[in-house]
């Protein structure tokens, strides 16, 4: 099946999405319960990532070291690079749908999801468990979502 | 300008004069390792180094195009007949750039944006190569190579607004631009002789030099930022 990359980009949330977005927060040992803000627009998402969000950053390193010990993916793989090209692509589609033509924003958003993309292979590959919580976030990805990380106490999502 | 002939595929490519063949796969092997040194040393590392996600996604995309770009000379460089060991970056020693140690993000910037200016210069000579194939490649990852200096170059102008990120990128030129103009090899080179006789490259190593260094001055001046005699 085909995936919806930043096809839901600013769409409301629904509840099942609420409800990845809390396993995926306790998955890390963060706070389930925190506020979930909707970025609306590719500038609210700009201003977002461009503040510091180390907790999270750090949360998520500590589960990705973890995991290389156990399973290593090669960068250059022809299929990974492939997938990398359609993540920039569908970024570069949906920004220009919105009328954002901000080249290096766009290759964030594709950066974004690569890196979302490489933590769900490397789960795979050591062999994490159904739920965890870099599947969980890959999969907002997948559904068309942007997950941008945790600012001012609330996890935010565009 | 030479009047070699386009060659405009690997068969043709194979019945041209030994001499030739060896001189592409020479270039062809240089810029595969070069990529994949460049992603492994800096890139991948940078990730890290980055102060905010913003900077961190881009600097993973970007580390993602030098990868990409690795692996196109890398095909093409098994199609021409390059062995599988010289390609092996276990065997052959990197360039003096990739044995810089990075240690911040300033260094980073300063990295895309002067680092990459020089393989902008490389790429820029191969725009209009006698081997098509390794001319396609080379039209193909120049806007990326343009992006990743740009990328540089913005982050800098970022940092040089305070008089303490100023000071900070000033000491990363002082480490890193003195290592830059040897990466365009030897003055009087015979390779690069046979490489413009072919008309595989267009301009001498020293001709390289001279430009970058006046493009790279062009480039930080306008930072406030001055490159180390």
């Amino acid at each position: 099946m085909k995936e919806a990359w930043f096809s839901a980009l600013g769409e409301p949330l629904g509840e099942h999405e609420r409800s990845e977005i809390a396993a995926y927060l306790a998955g890390l040992g963060m706070d389930a319960a925190m506020p979930v803000r909707e970025a609306l627009s590719w500038k609210e998402a700009d201003e977002l990532c461009r503040m510091q969000s180390d907790d999270w950053w750090r949360a998520e390193e500590e589960e990705r070291a973890r995991l290389e010990r156990g399973a290593r993916l090669d960068p250059a793989d022809p299929e990974w690079l492939a997938l990398n090209d359609e993540l920039h692509g569908a970024a570069a589609v949906a920004a220009a749908r919105a009328g954002c033509a901000d080249a290096a924003l766009i290759r964030v958003a594709a950066g974004a999801a690569s890196h979302a993309a490489y933590q769900a292979r490397l789960a795979r590959a050591a062999g994490a468990a159904s739920g965890h919580p870099f599947l969980r976030k890959y999969g907002l990805y997948c559904g068309g979502r942007w997950p941008l990380g945790i600012y001012d106490q609330s996890f935010a999502i565009f | 300008m030479s009047a070699y002939p386009s060659i405009k595929t690997v068969e043709e490519f194979r019945q041209q004069p030994e001499e030739y063949q060896t001189a592409v796969r020479k270039i062809v092997r240089s810029h595969a390792l070069n990529e994949l040194y460049g992603a492994q040393v800096f890139d991948e590392p940078a990730i890290g180094l980055a102060p905010t996600p913003y900077a961190k996604w881009l600097t993973c995309r970007v580390a993602m195009e030098e990868y990409h770009h690795h692996v196109r000379f890398r095909e093409l460089a098994d199609q021409i007949g390059v062995r599988a060991e010289e390609m092996d970056a276990r065997n052959k020693r990197p360039l003096n750039i990739f044995e810089v140690p990075l240690e911040s993000w300033e260094q980073f910037c300063v990295i895309k944006m002067l680092g990459d200016l020089a393989e902008i210069l490389q790429v820029e000579d191969l725009l209009h190569c006698s081997f098509v194939p390794l001319r396609n490649i080379a039209r193909t990852t120049m806007p990326e190579e343009k992006f990743h200096a740009q990328f540089g170059l913005d982050f800098c102008v970022d940092l040089v607004e305070t008089e303490q990120g100023r000071a900070r990128v000033q000491k990363a030129v002082n480490g890193f631009y003195p290592e830059v103009p040897k990466f365009f090899g030897a003055s009087g080179s015979r390779n690069n002789q046979l490489y413009r006789q072919f008309g595989i490259k267009l301009r001498s190593n020293e001709e390289m030099r001279a430009d970058y260094m006046a493009r790279a001055r062009s480039t930080v001046e306008p930072l406030g930022i001055t490159l180390p005699a």
